[in-house]
């Protein structure tokens, strides 16, 4: 029993990584106690206060990458309708725990409102961006958006929990698998968030949340050569690291989204960046 | 009909058999004016250029020199850059997209109207046969800027909705093997959307751009709306580098792309991409097997195969394997390698010394890695010019350089496959991802063959079609954004606040 004037223990939960639809530890086996930088809120119980965050390193990269490479033509593959309700989903998960983010409620609010605004393109985008053209030749050639692949995700960290779901729901619409890098000094929105994602019906593996050191996994992202696409807003990173990842980028001609923050939802041409158009000339 | 039981010779049955009648030569002669020297078009004039560093192209077909041309520097690319800039601020992104429109439609009318001159030309200075740049070069040259021009009051459209604006002045570097199709592609849409430009064609290839340049002074283009500057790798490198370009378009190889990438890392300059490709073409057991055939030859064999999205690897279903290989030989031997002003020849020039060069090590190698080669045509090479055969390479495997590299010639590499799903796998397993072919009469095939193809491009029975109205480029090593169709704007715009 705990006496009156004894104070409660808190249970602190070390906030781990969410690959493959899995909460793990990292391999490296780090752990950092984190200050968080954190805008007054106005949630009850989330005052202030160091956390455990683990620290993704590069194998648990490679890891990730080869579950999100696995998880994509099963994600691509389901119809629009399908990942429209799981965005939508996502939604109603962040909606429902918006306790669970140590933000104001308008900041959980602006998040889930982001989220259903994405999941509506799901069926949509290709109606608007797909083409019949109209070729000289006895051919039906109609062009059509195939998704990119698997993405690294760098929002801007001042974006929050806005940046976080601007990134990923961006880049799943269309079909991609996304690794999403956090600072460790937003672990907890971080942990919140993935438990929504591990709620929400998307399949393992479609996203990944790696809370690291996101300047240092990025110099590793930039050398896994299967990685298809850098959604990158422009302050989540400083000059030199851009310049670095478009030096690797170009070795294998990698994709590279660079978007100015998450204010706006992504336009339709800007979700189009995420995709290949590819063509058909069918025969007729 | 011959009798081809009494034939002896078995290659003179062989061509009876596929029909190959003689032909007497019939060479195209229409008049092309080719000035001894060509400097740079810079603000609506030619500017002389420097002595320092001309060089000569040469007519691949007769090896011999048919004129010479100066090589733009540093200050050169300046004056042509500042000439783009002025262009652009002061009357291009003035003026309303109908008009920009109508100079367009003006451009496209002249092309035709001028169309066997360029095809006489572009023939003479690349090398490929006059049937190609008359049938397909020339015409979809005027038909991308008939289709761009269209474009240009209507982007709002294109952009979903949105408000957008040019990106300013575009450096457009392009290869040798569509000289004047690849300036279309790269000028047409730019123009459409506002940009203006300055281009770098090849250095082997500069002819057909110059004669474009007397094109745009007779429609009364802006001065300096497009601005050509020539010379080889150290001018192309000196366009990339200038500050005052916003936006890089290049075709090319994939080696050069990098090398482009990397010295704009670090600028705010935007890039598209077209560069090499291993095209599978993939013929089941199902195809119409002569219709196949015909899209196998012109896949590999049009224009040398001097073409990035070549269907360079034929997949071919194991159980008619031997049968089409038969086919496509006895086709191979009816092609007629030539003079490429003669109006009868199939496969012309390769372009340069050192890209025949390139040609021959690729075949060493083959044959060092166990590949059978085999080569037909039906007359002998010339004995001057830089003439190829056409060859296929039997007995090699998914790993084998040949199958891996481009080439960049007539060269076929032939492997096999038992079910649909090892097709798929064979033909994506490459680092490129341009284009490939399918080849079925069963349309639920092609279709599930076609969308599982990781690539840019899929042509299902056909190959090697072009349209200004149909999307082109790849993904992966391939590079990326798109030319032609609504695609093809959109790397030339940016979205703005209304």
């Amino acid at each position: 029993m705990i006496g009156p004037s004894q104070t409660r223990i808190l249970v602190e939960k070390t906030i781990k990584l969410y690959v493959g639809g899995k909460f793990i530890r990292s391999e490296s086996g780090r752990v950092d106690r984190i200050t968080p930088t954190r805008p007054p809120t106005d949630n009850a119980g989330a005052d202030p206060r160091d956390i455990y965050v683990c620290r993704a390193s590069r194998k648990d990269f490679r890891d990730a990458m080869e579950l999100a490479r696995k998880a994509q033509a099963g994600w691509a593959g389901r119809s629009g309708y399908n990942r429209g309700q799981i965005l939508y989903r996502l939604a109603e998960m962040l909606e429902d725990r918006a306790e669970a983010f140590p933000v104001a409620r308008e900041q959980v609010h602006a998040a889930v409102d982001r989220v259903v605004h994405h999941a509506g393109w799901s069926d949509k985008i290709s109606s608007l961006l797909s083409s019949l053209n109209p070729v000289a030749t006895a051919h039906v050639n109609y062009s059509m958006l195939r998704p990119v692949g698997v993405v690294v995700a760098l929002p801007d960290p001042a974006d929050g929990l806005l940046g976080m779901v601007e990134a990923l729901s961006a880049a799943t619409v269309m079909g991609n698998t996304v690794h999403l890098f956090v600072p460790l000094e937003s672990g907890e929105l971080a942990a919140a968030l993935s438990e929504a994602l591990a709620t929400c019906d998307m399949p393992g593996g479609v996203v990944n949340v790696l809370t690291t050191d996101v300047t240092g996994l990025l110099e590793w992202a930039n050398h896994h050569d299967d990685l298809d696409a850098i959604y990158l807003a422009a302050a989540a990173i400083d000059d030199d690291a851009l310049k670095a990842t478009q030096l690797e980028a170009a070795r294998v001609m990698r994709r590279l989204i660079l978007v100015d923050g998450a204010a706006q939802p992504a336009s339709a041409l800007t979700l189009q960046r995420l995709a290949e158009v590819k063509t058909v000339w069918m025969s007729s | 009909m011959n009798d081809v039981s009494t034939k002896q010779d078995p290659r003179a049955r062989e061509l009876a058999l596929a029909g190959a009648l003689e032909l007497s030569p019939s060479i195209e002669k229409h008049p092309v004016e080719i000035r001894p020297r060509y400097g740079h078009f810079i603000a609506g004039r030619w500017v002389e250029g420097r002595d320092e560093g001309v060089f000569e192209t040469v007519n691949p077909a007769t090896a011999k020199p048919l004129a010479q041309i100066a090589a733009a520097d540093e200050a050169e690319v300046d004056a042509a850059v500042a000439a783009a800039r002025k262009a652009y601020d002061e009357v291009w992104s003035k003026l309303s997209g109908l008009e920009r429109g109508k100079y367009l439609f003006r451009i496209a009318r002249r092309l035709q109207e001028r169309a066997r001159e360029f095809a006489t030309l572009e023939t003479t200075d690349n090398g490929k046969p006059i049937r190609e740049t008359r049938d397909v070069d020339i015409p979809l040259v005027a038909a991308h800027f008939f289709y761009y021009a269209g474009w240009a009051d209507k982007l709002e459209h294109a952009a979903a909705g949105r408000k957008v604006a040019p990106l300013g002045v575009a450096g457009q570097i392009i290869p040798w093997n569509f000289p004047l199709l690849m300036l279309a592609w790269k000028i047409a849409p730019a123009l459409a959307t506002g940009n203006t430009v300055v281009l770098k064609p090849a250095e082997t290839t500069p002819l057909t751009a110059a004669l474009f340049c007397d094109v745009l002074q007779e429609v009364g283009l802006p001065p300096g709306v497009v601005n050509i500057v020539n010379g080889a790798g150290e001018t192309g490198a000196a366009l990339v580098n200038h500050p005052g370009i916003d936006k890089i378009a290049f075709t090319g190889s994939t080696e050069v792309g990098r090398i482009i990438m990397r010295s704009i890392a670090g600028t705010k300059k935007k890039a598209t991409m077209e560069l090499g490709g291993k095209g599978a073409n993939i013929v089941f057991a199902d195809a119409a097997l002569d219709q196949a055939v015909e899209g196998c030859v012109d896949g590999i064999f049009f224009n040398q195969g001097h073409v990035c999205c070549a269907g360079s690897r034929l997949l071919v279903e194991e159980s008619i394997a031997e049968d089409f290989v038969a086919r496509l030989r006895r086709r191979v031997s009816t092609l007629r390698i030539g003079d490429p002003l003669d109006k009868n020849t199939d496969v012309g020039a390769i372009n340069s010394k050192d890209q025949h060069g390139m040609i021959d090590r690729y075949l060493d190698i083959a044959a060092q890695e166990g590949a059978k080669v085999w080569q037909g045509a039906a007359c002998e090479l010339p004995s001057t010019g830089y003439y190829h055969l056409p060859t296929i390479l039997t007995g090699v495997q998914q790993t084998d350089t040949v199958v891996r590299e481009e080439i960049f010639g007539p060269v076929l590499s032939v492997l096999t496959f038992r079910t649909p799903a090892e097709a798929i796998k064979k033909a994506n397993d490459t680092e490129y991802g341009l284009a490939c072919g399918v080849w079925s009469e069963k349309t639920s095939k092609l279709f599930r063959t076609a969308h599982a193809l990781n690539c840019g491009v899929v042509w299902a029975n056909g190959y090697n079609l072009f349209d200004p109205s149909s999307p082109f480029g790849g993904v992966r090593h391939s590079g990326f954004g798109r030319e032609g169709g609504i695609a093809g704007l959109w790397p030339y715009m940016q979205e703005v606040a209304r």
